[in-house]
């Protein structure tokens, strides 16, 4: 398996999970519709999630395509239309989450919140689908018009709807310079990425503790309000992160252990899905002092906690372990 | 200012050098590793403590958070025997640069603070949660701000170092 395998595997998610999640939600205007409009919710914040290593993936196959026969200028179209709709589908998850968050008191989301997720979600499915055409005009030359297969052209010439999008596109070499004009605004970032971490460690490991049967005194459902406040963590690690990985690509793809980093933190996805939706959430929602987590509570808890030194773990070694993907090494 | 002769003596001891320069991966990141997991123990617990102080998640009893304070003990623990052995490994390198008394300083600030919330705050068992709350308050703000403080400070030693090690400036 290779990077390219992985771009494939991926990729395809943004594009249709977006356009499912937004066909749920348009549907659940519809006899208004709650709990329809929580599944288009969860789909948008499971989008958000696995769109990041369809990024990540497509850095590591540009690098494996680059060559005769492959028209430059289309992979940095292609780059420049993912720099952009990245930020949006993770906007839309994040919006997704918040309205979760706070339909978990109201029953519904507040109606600032679904107005933004339909703002964002319908800009989100319009990117998604030029980052796929333009992705698909790298390698699938038949579908290139007044293309003969296998021309590599230096220029692209838009149509007018491309050329529109275009104009808000970023020159993705422009963006990565962006990012490391300055090694203070470099460590600035990396501060943040600490102290995010710091927020998530001490918020999510405290509650996997407590279900795992540590601290007993603590009932679960006030720790729990702690909650967004990991996700606060969360989501300024995962823009500095992505800001530092647009700044230095060639530190992290060679890095084993930055993907097995990658694969932790889908992991964690995965984790926090059974948890949440499943009755496990159920069971441990409002323990009161004392009172002890059912065995499926504590098993995910103590994943959790283990999948989060895990991501430190990684993250630590991929400066000496930078190199170790790369081909003759 | 010359640049203490002791450093160069601790460069040159067989545990300084193995680990600056053993590639196993049991040696200087190793070390990093736990670091930054001591790190993430006594910042992260003391965090949640303060933010429980000024109000955050207020429905959570807060005489039990006592026992947080063993973990940001032990965390402190860890990263003082940590921060020990990066010191062997760095010692021209970390002490020459005023950043690092900077660093130590906040950590100084932000464990008298830490001990003496856990004196003043928790450990009398006469104050209610309202009181321990009002006396806590002011404590549990500057709380936070020294840990960010340790933790700016931290990140930013590797960008302010002047010398590698002993007479090696940076990129001579």
């Amino acid at each position: 398996m290779n990077y390219a395998h992985l771009h494939l595997l991926f990729n395809h998610f943004p594009i249709i999970g977006t356009i499912v999640g937004l066909g749920l939600f348009l549907v659940s205007f519809l006899g208004k519709n709650q709990d329809l409009r929580r599944g288009s919710y969860i789909v948008f914040a499971a989008v958000a999630l696995m769109s990041i290593p369809a990024f990540l993936s497509g850095y590591g196959a540009q690098l494996m395509v680059k060559g005769p026969g492959v028209s430059d200028a289309l992979i940095q179209r292609h780059q420049g239309a993912a720099m952009l709709s990245l930020w949006f589908v993770l906007a839309t998850g994040a919006l997704a989450l918040v309205g979760l968050w706070q339909a978990q008191r109201t029953t519904y989301p507040p109606r600032w919140n679904v107005a933004a997720v339909l703002l964002f979600s319908l800009l989100t499915v319009a990117l998604m689908a030029r980052t796929g055409n333009t992705g698909g005009d790298i390698r699938h030359p038949e579908v290139r018009p007044g293309q003969t297969l296998a021309t590599a052209q230096d220029t692209v010439t838009e149509g007018t709807i491309g050329a529109i999008f275009h104009v808000f596109e970023p020159t993705p070499e422009k963006f990565s310079e962006a990012v490391t004009f300055s090694k203070w605004w470099w460590t600035f970032m990396m501060i943040l990425h600490f102290l995010g971490l710091i927020m998530i460690v001490g918020t999510v490991g405290l509650l996997d503790v407590r279900i795992m049967g540590f601290l007993k005194q603590l009932p679960t459902a006030p720790l729990h309000r702690f909650l967004p406040w990991a996700m606060a963590g969360l989501g300024v690690n995962i823009v500095t992160g992505l800001l530092a990985f647009i700044g230095l690509p060639e530190n992290y793809i060679y890095s084993g252990v930055f993907w097995l980093k990658m694969l932790s933190l889908l992991l964690l996805g995965a984790n926090a899905a059974v948890f949440y939706l499943t009755d496990i959430f159920a069971g441990v929602e409002s323990l009161k002092a004392g009172e002890d987590a059912p065995m499926s509570a504590k098993l995910i808890a103590a994943s959790s906690l283990f999948l989060w030194f895990a991501v430190i773990t990684f993250g630590r070694y991929i400066q000496p372990l930078g190199d170790t993907l790369r081909p003759g090494n | 200012m010359a640049v203490p002769l002791i450093f160069n003596t601790i460069e040159q001891t067989a545990l300084s050098t193995w680990l600056r320069e053993s590639t196993s991966v049991f040696g200087f990141y190793f070390i990093l590793l736990f670091h930054t997991i001591g790190m993430s123990l006594v910042v992260g617990a003391s965090a949640v403590v303060d933010l429980r102080i000024l109000g955050i998640a207020s429905a959570l009893p807060l005489k039990p958070l006592k026992r947080l304070f063993t973990i940001m003990w032990v965390g402190l623990a860890l990263n003082v025997t940590t921060g020990l052995f990066l010191l062997t490994a760095y010692p021209t390198k970390a002490l020459t640069n005023p950043d690092f008394y900077i660093k130590l300083s906040f950590i100084a600030l932000a464990v008298i603070t830490m001990r003496k919330m856990s004196i003043q705050v928790f450990d009398d068992a006469s104050l209610d949660e309202m009181a321990m709350i009002a006396k806590g308050k002011a404590m549990a703000a500057w709380s936070l701000v020294f840990w960010v403080g340790a933790v700016s400070a931290g990140r930013l030693l590797s960008e302010t170092s002047k010398y590698v090690l002993y007479g090696h400036l940076w990129g001579s």
